[in-house]
C-alpha cells in the first residue's frame, strides 16, 4: 500500500543538506560552501519504494529560534504541523557544534533521523563514532554519508524506510540538562500544559517550556503564555541565581554540557589533520597584509577570465548567426513576404542573436563566481572586506551577496538573507542593482569596442565596473545614516573549511544559468524584439515631405559632380529618407517626443527607446540598437562574416565616444530590469520601496549621467574616437 | 560547569612565555594564542547567538587571524572557524592558556 509522507531537512549552515536534498530528490539546487546558500525552503518528491516522500530543504541554523530571516523560515517550517519525520543533517566532522541543534530538534518529540554527513573528513580527522550509543542517546537511527560522492546515500533510503515504518512507536529521546534544570522544566510543562490551544498541540509542552526558559522571543511573543510571564521569571531567578549565567546563554551552556558528555562517552578522536592544508592556505589568504591585495587579484582574474576565455566561443557564435542569416537571405527572396522575412533577420536574428552571443561570457562570469563559491573563498571574501566595506557602513556579510550581484542581481538580493541586521539587509538590498549584473554586460561589450581603441578598452570597462561599485558604496553610506540609521548589530560568521569543488556541481550551476539565459533570450527577448521590430517599422510612411525621387534625379542629371560626389549625394538622400521612415513609426514618435527630456544627456531618439524598453531587461537595449541599425548594415553589405562589428560602425558614425560612455553609465545605474525591482518588493515586502528604489536608481542615473554629457561637452572630451 | 569540551584541542602557535594564566578580554587575545572563555559579560549583545555556536564558559578557544583594517577576529571554537567583531569579543572574558 503506498502511503505519502512529509520530512523535514534541518541542520545547520553549510553541512551539506542541499547536497543531501539534491541525492535524493535528483533536483539540482544550488549548492556552495560556504553559510546561508539556502535562503528560502525548496520542496522534492522522490518514490521510496511504493510511498510517496515530500522532502522540505529548509535554510541552515545553529538554533531553533529566529533571531534572522532564515532562522525565522526554519522555525516556522519545523513547528508547523504535519511533519512525519525530520532528517537531522549534521557535519559530522565537527560533532559537538552540529549536535547542538540536535538537542533541540529531539525536543520536538517527531520522529528523527539523522544524517552523519561529511564522514569522510570525519574519518580524516581521525573521529571515531560510537553509532549504537549515539543512537540510543537521540533515539533515532544514525546514517553516516558523504553527499558529495553520494556514498551512503542507499544506506539513508533504506534507514528512512526502516524509521517511516516506526512512526507511530517512535522513541522519545530523553535528554537531562542537569537536576535542577529538569526540575524547572517540570514544573513550567504543568503552567504551560493548561494554557496550550490546538494550533499549537502538536509540539509538546516541554519544548516549549525550554524555550521560554532561555527567554526565546518567538516563544514568549506567542498569545497562550502572556499570563505565565511571573512563573517563568520565579524560575529564571531560581536557577540563574544558583548558576550565576544570564539567561540567554544558560540553556545553550546546558546543552553544550550534555553533549560534552555524549561525546566523550561515544566520539573517539585520534588526531586532528583536517585542517592542516586549509590552514597553511588561510595563513596566506587571511592574511591581514596579504589578504586584501588578494582579493582584487583574485576579483581582477574572475572579470579576465569571463572574457578572455569567453571571445573564442563569442566569435563562433556570431559565425553561426551569420550564417544562418545569410541561409535566409539566400533561400528567401525578398520579394515573397517581405515583412516577414524582414522580421526574422532584423527583429529575431538582430534581436536575439544579438543577446545570445553574449553567452559564453554569461557561463564563464558563473563558472567563476561558482568555483569561488565552492571552495569556500567568498566567506574569506566577506572576512578581508569587512574593514573597508565597514567605512561605508555596510558590512562583511553584505559582501557576498554584492559580489553575486555581478553575475545576477536577483539571486544576490535573495542572499542577502543571511544578513541578521535588518538596517544591513534593506541597504544592501537597496544598493545592489548597482552592481553591473551579468545581463548589463552586452551593452557593454557592444558599445567599449565600438567607441575605444583596444588599448582603452579593458580600463573602461573596468571603470564603468568601479563606477558602479563607488555608487553602491556611497549609496549604502547616505541610506544608513538617513533612511535606516541605528547602532549595529551583532556579526557572526562561520568560516567553513577549503573544500575542493566537485565538477559536477560546478558545471551544473553554470549550465543552469546557462539554460536560463537561452531561456529568457528565447521568451521576453524574443517577445520583445519583435513587438520592439512592429514598433520600429509601423506604421509604414506612404507620403514623404520631401520628394526624394526628384531629388536622385537631379542629382543623377548634374553632370558637373563628379561620380564620388554623385554617390555621396544619393548616400545622404537616402539617409534622410530612411529617417524620415523611421521617425514615422511608433518608437520613433515615441522617441521624438521623449528626446527633449534625454537629449540633455546625449541620447537621441533611437537610444532613447533603446533605454526605456531596456528596463523590461537589460539585454534588450543591444537588441533595439540591433533592429534599429539592422536595415543600414545590411545595405552595407558586409553582414555576414561578422554581426556585430557593422553594427559597431554605424554605431561610431551616429555617435561620439561620450554618448556612447553617457548610454552606458545610464544603463549601469538606472533600474536594471523589472524581475529585480520584483524581487526587491517581495524581499522588503513593501511596494513604497520598490517605487523608491526606482525612482530613485532612474533619478541617480539622469543626473549622473546629465553631469557627465554636460561637462563632457564643456570640455570636448570624447568627441572624437580615441585611438 | 562543563570545564571539559573533548576533544580537547591541539593547538599550533609560539607559546606565551607568561607563567601565571591572566584573564583578558577576548579582544585582546593575539594571534595564535588559545584561551579558556571565563565569563560573557551581560554587555555583550546577542549572547544568545553567540551562545549556540559554543561561545559559553568553558569553551577552549584558539585566535586565528586578524582580518585588515581591524575589525574582524577569527576564532577557532568547537573545531570550526568563525568570525566575531572585535566590538564583541570586548565584551568575552577568557584566561590565557600556557602550554607546555
Amino acid at each position: 500500500m503506498s502511503r505519502k509522507y512529509r520530512i523535514v531537512l534541518a541542520g545547520n549552515p553549510n553541512c551539506g543538506k542541499t547536497t543531501i536534498f539534491n541525492c535524493l530528490t535528483g533536483a539540482r539546487q544550488h549548492v556552495g560552501n560556504y553559510p546561508g546558500v539556502t535562503v528560502e525552503s525548496k520542496t522534492g518528491e522522490f518514490m521510496l519504494g511504493e510511498d510517496e516522500i515530500e522532502i522540505i530543504d529548509i535554510p541552515g541554523v545553529y538554533s531553533l529560534s529566529s533571531s534572522s530571516p532564515e532562522e525565522g523560515v526554519a522555525f516556522e517550517e519545523l513547528t508547523k504541523p504535519g511533519i512525519d519525520l525530520i532528517m537531522n543533517v549534521i557535519d559530522s566532522s565537527i560533532p559537538q557544534r552540529s549536535l547542538y541543534l540536535s538537542t533541540q530538534l529531539a525536543e520536538l518529540h517527531i520522529p528523527m533521523l539523522i544524517v552523519f554527513n561529511m564522514s569522510d573528513e570525519a574519518k580524516k580527522k581521525g573521529l571515531k563514532f560510537n553509532i549504537p550509543k549515539l543512537q540510543s542517546y537521540f533515539g533515532c537511527s544514525i546514517v553516516q554519508t558523504v553527499g558529495s560522492r553520494g556514498d551512503g546515500i542507499d544506506m539513508l533510503k533504506t534507514a528512512l524506510a526502516e524509521s517511516l515504518l516506526h512512526l507511530e512507536d517512535h522513541d522519545v529521546p530523553k535528554l537531562t540538562y542537569g537536576a535542577d534544570v529538569d526540575d524547572a522544566i517540570r514544573e513550567l510543562v504543568e503552567w504551560i500544559e493548561p494554557a496550550m490551544t490546538d494550533r499549537i498541540r502538536h509540539i509538546p509542552a516541554r519544548f516549549f517550556a525550554i524555550k521560554l526558559l532561555e527567554k526565546d522571543t518567538c516563544v514568549m511573543r506567542l498569545p497562550e503564555f502572556q499570563n505565565l510571564d511571573a512563573i517563568i521569571d520565579a524560575q529564571i531567578t531560581h536557577l540563574y541565581a544558583r548558576h550565576a549565567i544570564a539567561a540567554e546563554t544558560f540553556m545553550a551552556d546546558c546543552r553544550y554540557a550534555m553533549i560534552s558528555g555524549a561525546c566523550r562517552d561515544a566520539i573517539s578522536f585520534t588526531q586532528e589533520r583536517r585542517r592542516e592544508i586549509s590552514d597553511k592556505i588561510d595563513a596566506v589568504v587571511t592574511n591581514q597584509w596579504i589578504g586584501l591585495p588578494l582579493f582584487f587579484v583574485i576579483m581582477y582574474l574572475m572579470f579576465w577570465f569571463t572574457f578572455a576565455c569567453a571571445a573564442p566561443m563569442t566569435d563562433g557564435i556570431e559565425c553561426l548567426f551569420a550564417w544562418i542569416q545569410g541561409l535566409i537571405e539566400r533561400f528567401w527572396s525578398p520579394d515573397a513576404q517581405p515583412v516577414l522575412r524582414s522580421l526574422l533577420i532584423d527583429g529575431v536574428i538582430h534581436g536575439v542573436g544579438g543577446v545570445v552571443v553574449f553567452l559564453p561570457n554569461i557561463l564563464f562570469l558563473f563558472l567563476a563566481i561558482a568555483f569561488l563559491e565552492d571552495t569556500g573563498y567568498m566567506a574569506r571574501a566577506a572576512f578581508v572586506m569587512d574593514g573597508i566595506m565597514r567605512k561605508f557602513d555596510l558590512q562583511g556579510k553584505s559582501f557576498v551577496p554584492l559580489v553575486l550581484g555581478f553575475g545576477c542581481n536577483v539571486p544576490a538580493i535573495m542572499a542577502t538573507r543571511s544578513i541578521e541586521s535588518e538596517r544591513d539587509r534593506r541597504t544592501t538590498v537597496m544598493v545592489l542593482p548597482l552592481m553591473s549584473c551579468g545581463a548589463r554586460l552586452p551593452i557593454y561589450a557592444l558599445l567599449i569596442p565600438a567607441f575605444f581603441a583596444a588599448k582603452y578598452q579593458a580600463f573602461v570597462m573596468f571603470l564603468i565596473y568601479a563606477i558602479g561599485v563607488a555608487f553602491a558604496m556611497l549609496a549604502a553610506r547616505i541610506l544608513k545614516s538617513t533612511l535606516f540609521k541605528g547602532d549595529g548589530e551583532v556579526y557572526l560568521m562561520e568560516l567553513p573549511p577549503y573544500r575542493v569543488p566537485t565538477a559536477k556541481s560546478i558545471l551544473l550551476h553554470m549550465w543552469d544559468r546557462g539554460v536560463m539565459y537561452l531561456k529568457k533570450a528565447g521568451t521576453i527577448i524574443l517577445g520583445v524584439s519583435v513587438l520592439l521590430f512592429i514598433a520600429n517599422n509601423f506604421p509604414e510612411k506612404k507620403t514623404f515631405d520631401a520628394d526624394y525621387g526628384a531629388q536622385i534625379m537631379a542629382v543623377a542629371a548634374d553632370v558637373s559632380l563628379s561620380a564620388e560626389e554623385q554617390s555621396a549625394a544619393f548616400k545622404r538622400i537616402e539617409r534622410m529618407r530612411r529617417a524620415e521612415i523611421a521617425e514615422h513609426t511608433i518608437s520613433g514618435r515615441v522617441g521624438k517626443l521623449l528626446e527633449p527630456v534625454f537629449r540633455p544627456i546625449g541620447f537621441d531618439w533611437r537610444v532613447t527607446t533603446a533605454a526605456i524598453s531596456a528596463l523590461a531587461a537589460k539585454e534588450i537595449f543591444v537588441s533595439q540598437l540591433g533592429i534599429l541599425y539592422a536595415e543600414d548594415v545590411e545595405s552595407d553589405g558586409d553582414g555576414e562574416d561578422d554581426q556585430q562589428e557593422p553594427l559597431r560602425q554605424q554605431l561610431r558614425r551616429a555617435y561620439t565616444p561620450l554618448q556612447g560612455f553617457c548610454m552606458m553609465l545610464f544603463c549601469l545605474l538606472s533600474i536594471p530590469c523589472l524581475a529585480t525591482l520584483a524581487v526587491i518588493r517581495r524581499e522588503l515586502n513593501s511596494w513604497k520601496w520598490m517605487f523608491f528604489e526606482a525612482a530613485g536608481l532612474f533619478g541617480l542615473a539622469y543626473a549622473t549621467t546629465f553631469i557627465v554629457y554636460q561637462i563632457g561637452l564643456l570640455l570636448k572630451i570624447g568627441a572624437d574616437y580615441l585611438l | 560547569m562543563n570545564d571539559e569540551k573533548p576533544p580537547a584541542m591541539k593547538t599550533g602557535a609560539s607559546a606565551s612565555p607568561a607563567s601565571v594564566p591572566e584573564e583578558c578580554s577576548l579582544a585582546e587575545l593575539p594571534v595564535g594564542q588559545s584561551a579558556v572563555i571565563v565569563n560573557v559579560k551581560p554587555s555583550l549583545r546577542g549572547k544568545k547567538k553567540f551562545a549556540d555556536v559554543g561561545i559559553v564558559p568553558g569553551s577552549q578557544l584558539q585566535m586565528e587571524a586578524h582580518a585588515p583594517f581591524g575589525g574582524l577576529l577569527r576564532i577557532r571554537i568547537m573545531e570550526s572557524s568563525l568570525s566575531i567583531h572585535r566590538d564583541d569579543a570586548a565584551n568575552i572574558i577568557i584566561r590565557r592558556q600556557d602550554r607546555p
